[in-house]
């Protein structure tokens, strides 16, 4: 296929580099561990820097790979992201701009502790605000297996908000 | 989009990543272009010395047996030669000693 596009590898870093950052920090709840995922999946796509065709292409390549990383890197550490995610916030604390809104940093930590799969779509819905057959296509799911993710990841943090969170809740 | 959901898409809105990430990746992929080793091409001439030594003591060994067979090749053929002539002189022997016979009868 001709195609005039020519990738620039500094220039879809910077473009993307808060995308892939995000999807690794919410499917593993650690920092550390979503910037070397991050890191990896830049490398990655400069070895493969030939085969992307188009913008749109880098971007939905980059979010499959930060995907199947987060995953594998799960996998490997065998370890839950809520357990993280406290470690974090307790060692660490919030950024400044980070803490905006307080039900939202909940949410945030209340994700972490959904089923990966259940994550992984809500994560690409919500932050990437793509449609389920998009979704589908990077998890290399079928789609309605990603409908199902999505209604039941959905189902359960609002069941956990509501026993949870019922002040912030109130006061949002 | 429910009011839930609202919330959800504003809790998960994108982090910046770290200041420091596109510096790591960019320091990494020139570390990653840089060849594996900077001594490789000696490793590499160093093989390949070895590599022709060893050949040469190979063929150095195969060409000296060679000419050992060859030697020994002629040395047979010489002593064959010998044999030879050496029953060529005794048949002219037994013959002139047979003519040396033949006045006395």
């Amino acid at each position: 296929m001709a195609h005039d596009w020519q990738p620039d590898f500094e220039r879809l870093v910077d473009e993307h580099q808060s995308m892939v950052y995000s999807l690794a920090l919410r499917m593993t709840g650690d920092r550390g561990l979503a910037e070397e995922i991050a890191q990896d999946v830049f490398l990655e796509l400069d070895r493969h820097l030939r085969k992307i065709e188009s913008p749109e292409h880098a971007c939905f390549w980059l979010r499959r790979v930060a995907m199947s990383r987060s995953t594998d890197a799960l996998r490997k550490r065998r370890v839950r992201g809520m357990d993280l995610w406290v470690a974090l916030e307790d060692q660490h604390g919030l950024a400044a701009e980070e803490k905006s809104s307080a039900l939202g940093i909940r949410l945030e930590y209340l994700m972490t502790t959904l089923p990966e799969s259940q994550r992984a779509a809500l994560v690409l819905r919500y932050q990437e605000d793509l449609l389920p057959e998009e979704i589908a296509a990077i998890l290399n799911a079928p789609v309605a297996t990603v409908k199902s993710h999505l209604q039941r990841g959905l189902k359960l943090l609002r069941a956990k908000a509501a026993s949870q969170l019922k002040e912030f809740i109130r006061g949002a | 989009m429910d009011e839930f959901e609202q919330e959800l898409k504003q809790a998960l809105e994108r982090r910046p990543a770290p200041p420091s990430l596109k510096r790591k990746v960019m320091a990494r992929r020139a570390r990653s272009s840089e060849p594996a080793h900077p001594f490789l091409w000696m490793r590499l001439a160093a093989s390949i010395v070895i590599v022709l030594l060893l050949g040469g003591g190979v063929r150095w060994q195969i060409e000296k047996q060679q000419e050992k067979r060859r030697g020994e090749e002629a040395r047979q053929q010489v002593f064959t030669a010998l044999r030879i002539t050496s029953q060529a002189l005794n048949q002219v022997k037994i013959r002139l000693a047979a003519h040396d016979r033949k006045p006395e009868e």
